[in-house]
């Protein structure tokens, strides 16, 4: 069986190493609904009561006190993991850390239209930004120690002045990864470490078409009627 | 299909502004009407800043992380009433710098108002971050003041670009 990435069980006991399985599926399974979620959780159930069943080990689960949104967010974690017949892992890991390549975001923008925006310039708005968030896909092939393939299929960034206010820019999911949930998972983690960081007023700008989309994620249009206005936009 | 940010990236905007006068009222006026303005936080006390947040309607903000947020603030811009050495009209802009910018906290203290110093800190602060290359400029605007940002070129709502805030009381059950 696969490990639980973003788990350090090394040098821990046999106990431990299953309370731990033990909270991570608890957190898994009340975690927002994302496809590959479901697949995993059950994956994990089945595993988990073999243990019981093989070894009569009392899972001792931890008293849930502490609601999802107090934990803090990692900087780096692993968001959905799926094992293939071959051997072959593929993960997609949020990231805030800003470990963002230029050329790969470049070819991103490509893929779902943007229109092109100078490299030097990116490069320098991305530095700007207070947060950077990324969506890899991790490919590890079996047979291959140590070598993995690591694609960029999602970005957010996040302006702020560091205590008050933070704005939301240029959302993006790679176009054959969207559909899965991706976009909603990498702004709720924004959400979250932006909160956690104690910066209240959380704000972007959403065409016509995503309204709706960040409406389901806590993002009210116009409240008491604030608008958002552009200088001399041109459409 | 997802939320961008950026209505266009090049642009040549249109004049806005008199050719014979930058502004509507020049440097020159506003220090002989007892102004003066300014472009940095020195000098600035952030007490006084905060009395005329608070005067205005906002909530009063603790001065330690007003300062936090006045470092981390690309332009600002206030005017300074040469009598009582005190701000009286404030703004400030946050951004990535090159792409797109948000201006916050504009405020003018209530007895200045209607003089034309809100529009003279609004002209100067859009015409630094044009000056910089940022061609996106944004900001969220109560209804009561929609008047106050529109003869400055502020459109809401362009192309159905709506302005959308995070309320953790707001959030959808699904």
């Amino acid at each position: 069986m696969s490990t639980p990435i973003g788990l350090t069980i090394k040098d821990k006991t046999r106990n431990q190493k299953i309370c731990l399985l033990a909270t991570w599926l608890r957190r898994l399974l009340s975690t927002r609904k994302i496809k590959g979620f479901r697949l995993m959780a059950n994956f994990w159930e089945s595993i988990r009561s073999g243990i019981l069943k093989n070894n009569a080990i009392q899972i001792v689960e931890p008293a849930s006190t502490l609601q999802e949104e107090e934990d803090p967010v990692p900087e780096e974690f692993v968001l959905v993991e799926k094992s293939h017949p071959d051997g072959e892992v593929q993960q997609i890991i949020f990231s805030s850390g800003g470990d963002v390549d230029v050329y790969e975001l470049q070819a991103l923008c490509d893929k779902v239209g943007w229109p092109r925006r100078p490299l030097s310039k990116l490069a320098t708005a991305l530095q700007n930004s207070y947060m950077v968030a990324a969506l890899h896909l991790v490919r590890k092939l079996p047979d291959q120690e140590g070598n993995e393939e690591k694609k960029l299929i999602g970005m957010a960034r996040a302006t702020s002045d560091h205590a008050f206010n933070a704005t939301i820019w240029d959302v993006l999911v790679d176009p054959s990864y969207q559909g899965q949930g991706l976009g909603k998972a990498m702004v709720e983690k924004m959400i979250r470490t932006l909160l956690q960081r104690d910066i209240g007023n959380i704000t972007l700008f959403a065409d016509s078409k995503v309204v709706e989309f960040y409406q389901n994620l806590g993002f009210e249009p116009d409240p008491e009627g604030i608008k958002g206005m552009f200088w001399y936009p041109r459409y | 299909m997802l939320s961008r940010g950026i209505i266009s990236n090049f642009r040549t905007p249109a004049i806005p502004f008199p050719t014979t006068c930058k502004y509507s009222i020049s440097d020159k006026d506003l220090e002989s009407r007892g102004f003066i303005l300014r472009r940095t936080i020195s000098d600035l006390n952030l007490d006084h800043l905060n009395s005329v947040f608070v005067a205005v309607g906002f909530p009063r903000r603790d001065p330690e992380k007003i300062k936090l947020a006045l470092e981390h603030t690309q332009s600002l811009l206030w005017v300074e009433h040469k009598r009582s050495q005190k701000p009286v009209a404030f703004a400030r802009a946050t951004g990535d710098g090159v792409f797109n910018s948000i201006i916050w906290d504009v405020v003018v203290d209530a007895s200045f108002q209607g003089i034309g110093l809100g529009k003279a800190v609004m002209e100067r602060l859009i015409e630094e971050l044009l000056e910089k290359g940022i061609c996106n400029i944004a900001l969220y605007s109560e209804p009561r003041v929609l008047g106050f940002y529109r003869p400055l070129g502020f459109v809401s709502d362009p192309d159905g670009i709506r302005g959308m805030v995070y309320s953790r009381k707001q959030k959808k059950k699904k």
